[in-house]
């Protein structure tokens, strides 16, 4: 299970990290395959300088119009047939006979008629989203159960009300998929209509970049055709569920869509994310004057991959049905009925593209190093749970999360401003590596009975109880003694000591975790432990930053 | 309602268009506002019976005379609720039918809602309920419309023991408020037919013929303390008597 859960979104990661490698190591020629990476770079050239949105509007025009000529009269047509014997035999057979004649094919047919202008790509999808509209919505009006028929007509309703109440909305699933499906045709055929005779579009842009040779322009290209696609399916979700809210609803949700994803993200759990890529370019500011833009794309980079771990751990642990509708985020929010299981999904695949993409663009803007930090996070990501020796459950998880969420994301974002791989920077790391292992541990402590329970050898319940309040101790005490003792070793200046300013704080956890044994009341200090790592590490990011000037 | 029976057989007999002959010679008068409760083999024709009364088949043979005017409800088995509608929507839909205004729908939907116990359910989707809560939805939507004739088609057959019993509490409650009108139940549950009904009709196997018309003197006491009762368990008695002969001829007519 756990397996599956990492694989099925490891392996397109996997998979890109892997070409970027071949490329850069010469083993895939550069000229025929370039490398993610560059394809990041002529995806974001393109669209800075509004070549790539042009064709990006110029299609999703094309498709619009196309779809909504076809899908409109065959909607209304469809009904009609479905409800009436005689339309029925005049359509159905002919739109049969019709529908399975690949629509291309018919192009050049259609420009001899109507030009080589746009009518003649418009009329081309239309045609064809007209036909695969026209059948789906003759059969979903004859598979309405007749009974609802009966029950209407004997409640009194005529023929209209019949129609309003009962036909239409019983088929409309029925109908919508036809136009889900329709518009899969459209992407389809636009992009081939485009491949001969226009002169723009993002098809034009595919086969342009293919006779010049511009494979990134190419696959930049491609990458935009999927997102259009991509936005199209959600846009035709989000109407189904407004049009059959019944098929959706597990409870009539009312909360604002803002308010949905900012649960469901949990921005709050990203210090854990931002504070060593601050810390590392606040390290390195004393040395280098910042780059900026790539500080924050850097910052995004690494949120993107927190909040994508976020919703995925969410998704399976929905799909395993681990999680009860009072868990807080986004497993209670699917539960809820708030947000569907796909929605999350693909906001976690969205954001490890986003998170990908910009670390691809660092490994071709910096080279290869930071290919081999990514490498390395992934491979104990994935050995965090998964695999024959899952470190998690052998007691290694707070030392992996202390190194990698510690001196390994500190020493990339300070890599990214300067391209040293400097012992400085992994020593300033220690005091946020110790609370960052803190909040685990403060998880394993709060879990410790029913890990025991199911045979989870953490740290935790290796120790024991009293043993595990003692690394408790040494985890949150150790953080700022190591300030105290890099501060003496010149390692890190004098101002961080305002982390100190955390103390009370961390006293309170520590008296909390010293007392308290039931999981509810440990759980405050989880949540404080989180705080902690936030307030601590910022103000610690922040005597790094006022030591610039002292 | 006047003082003549609303629904008077006679002689009928249906034969569908396939060949099966549903119904044959019943001959059966319902007094005003009686409730009469209708048992039988599986596949005897008894949803045949309701659904000639309801005007959803035509009688092939003899004649059936249904009251001018008079108003027919039905709850089925299945509930048959419109799952794309809201329960508010589905208890008023027969008065939204017969074109009362939106504002008044909503309001005797709400009336009938909180008579049923439903009133937290208004907004909610029929497959959010449960199945007991929706046959609610379904006697509630049947009662709206203030029915003259009300026909119930097993509805409690798919609900558990304990439901069951509480459903047919609340239908004797509703008879007892008179708002059932004339009533025709069927189940296959003898213990049911006595316990909502005063007269039981007794059908044959297919071809239906009633067998059996009784019309057992129960006192009005609490469904509990009814079943106890030395004249429950001779009803129950006797109409199994009647019953058990059909049901064995049944079981050998689908062996074969
Ligand atoms: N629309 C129909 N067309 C043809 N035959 C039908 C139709 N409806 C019912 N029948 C047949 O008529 C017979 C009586 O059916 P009916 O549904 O009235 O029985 P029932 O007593 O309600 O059975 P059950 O107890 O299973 O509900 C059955 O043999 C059935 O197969
Ligand atoms: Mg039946």
């Amino acid at each position: 299970m756990q397996q599956n859960r990492w694989l099925s979104w490891l392996s397109p990661l996997l998979l890109l990290v892997l070409w970027e490698g071949a490329v850069q190591a010469g083993i895939l020629n550069r000229i025929f395959v370039p490398p993610p990476s560059e394809v990041v770079v002529a995806l974001v050239d393109g669209l800075v300088d509004g070549s790539l949105v042009a064709d990006v509007v110029v299609s999703s025009e094309r498709i619009a119009l196309g779809f909504l000529i076809g899908a409109i009269p065959a909607t209304l047509l469809g009904i009609w047939s479905g409800l009436n014997r005689t339309v029925y035999y005049l359509v159905r057979p002919l739109a049969t006979m019709l529908y399975p004649v690949p629509k291309i094919a018919l192009l050049p047919l259609v420009i001899v008629v109507l030009g080589i202008g746009e009518v003649s790509k418009i009329a081309t999808v239309a045609m064809s989203v007209f036909l695969m509209v026209v059948i789906h919505t003759i059969g979903g009006v004859m598979q309405v159960d007749r009974r609802y028929f009966e029950v209407g007509r004997l409640y009194g309703a005529n023929q209209r009300t019949l129609f309003r109440t009962v036909a239409l909305p019983a088929s409309l699933p029925a109908i919508i998929e036809g136009w889900k499906l329709a518009m899969g045709f459209a992407l389809t055929l636009i992009v081939g209509v485009e491949f001969v005779g226009a002169s723009n579009g993002i098809g034009y842009r595919i086969w342009q970049s293919y006779e010049l040779y511009a494979i990134a322009d190419m696959m930049a290209a491609v990458c935009l055709i999927a997102a259009l696609g991509w936005v199209l399916t959600v846009g035709l979700d989000e109407m189904e569920r407004l049009l059959v809210p019944w098929r959706h609803t597990i409870k009539e949700s009312r909360m604002p869509l803002v308010q949905k994803w900012w649960g469901a993200v949990r921005p709050w759990s990203y210090t854990a994310a931002i504070v060593p890529v601050l810390l590392g370019a606040a390290v390195a500011a004393h040395e280098v004057t910042l780059n900026w833009l790539w500080l924050a794309l850097a910052l995004v980079g690494s949120i993107a991959i927190q909040g994508g771990t976020n919703l995925m751990n969410d998704y399976y642990d929905y799909k395993k049905g681990t999680d009860t509708p009072a868990v807080k985020g986004t497993g209670g929010a699917l539960l809820r009925g708030d947000m569907t299981p796909e929605q999350i999904f693909w906001a976690g695949i969205i954001a490890f593209a986003v998170g990908s993409a910009i670390g691809l663009y660092f490994v071709y803007a910096t080279g290869p190093f930071i290919l081999w930090l990514g490498l390395c996070s992934v491979a104990v990501g994935y050995f965090y749970t998964a695999g024959p020796f899952a470190l998690a459950y052998v007691g290694l998880g707070e030392l992996a999360v202390f190194i990698f969420m510690g001196p390994v994301m500190v020493l990339g974002s300070y890599y990214l401003q300067q391209p040293v791989i400097a012992l400085p920077a992994i020593w300033a790391a220690l005091p946020v590596s110790f609370v960052v292992a803190a909040i685990l541990h403060a998880n394993n402590l709060r879990d410790i009975d029913t890990d025991i329970i199911n045979h989870k050898r953490t740290l935790a319940t290796m120790l024991g109880r009293s043993g595990a309040r003692v690394e408790f101790y040494v985890l949150v005490g150790g953080a700022f003694v190591s300030v105290l003792v890099l501060i003496a070793l010149g390692l890190a200046p004098w101002p961080t000591l305002i982390s100190f300013a955390m103390a009370p704080l961390a006293w309170r956890l520590m008296r909390t975790a010293a007392t308290e044994e039931a999981a509810e009341k440990l759980h405050p200090v989880l949540r404080g432990s989180a705080v902690l790592h936030m307030r601590f590490g910022m103000l610690y990011v922040i005597g790094w930053v006022i030591a610039l000037w002292v | 309602m006047q003082s003549t029976s609303p629904i008077v057989f006679e002689r009928v007999g249906l034969t569908y268009p396939t060949g099966v002959t549903a119904l044959t010679d019943i001959t059966l008068s319902i007094a005003p506002r009686s409730a009469v409760a209708l048992v039988g083999p599986s596949g005897c024709g008894k949803t045949t019976l309701l659904r000639t009364i309801a005007g959803l088949e035509q009688v092939s043979t003899g004649t059936l005379t249904v009251a001018a005017g008079a108003t027919r409800a039905m709850v089925f088995q299945s509930g048959l609720l419109f799952p794309w509608m809201s329960v508010a929507d589905n208890i008023s839909y027969g008065l939204m039918a017969r074109g009362m205004p939106a504002l008044q729908c909503r309001d005797r939907a709400r009336h009938w809602a909180e008579r049923m116990g439903l009133q937290r359910f208004v907004d909610a989707y029929p497959h959010q309920l449960s199945g007991g809560m929706q046959q609610r939805v379904g006697i509630a939507r049947a009662l709206a419309i203030e029915p003259d004739i009300v026909l119930f088609d097993e509805p409690f057959a798919a609900l558990d023991a304990q439901t069951r019993l509480l459903m047919q509490e609340l239908v004797c409650d509703l008879q007892r408020q008179g708002v059932c009108g004339t009533m025709v139940f069927v189940t296959h549950a003898i213990d049911e037919a006595l316990i909502v009904a005063d007269r039981i009709i007794v059908m044959s196997a297919r071809p239906g013929r009633i067998i059996a018309d009784v019309t057992p003197q129960l006192p009005d006491v609490p469904i509990a303390q009814k079943r106890a009762l030395p004249a429950f368990t001779q009803a129950f008695a006797d109409i199994w008597a009647q019953i058990r002969s059909e049901v064995e001829l049944q079981m050998h007519e689908e062996v074969r």
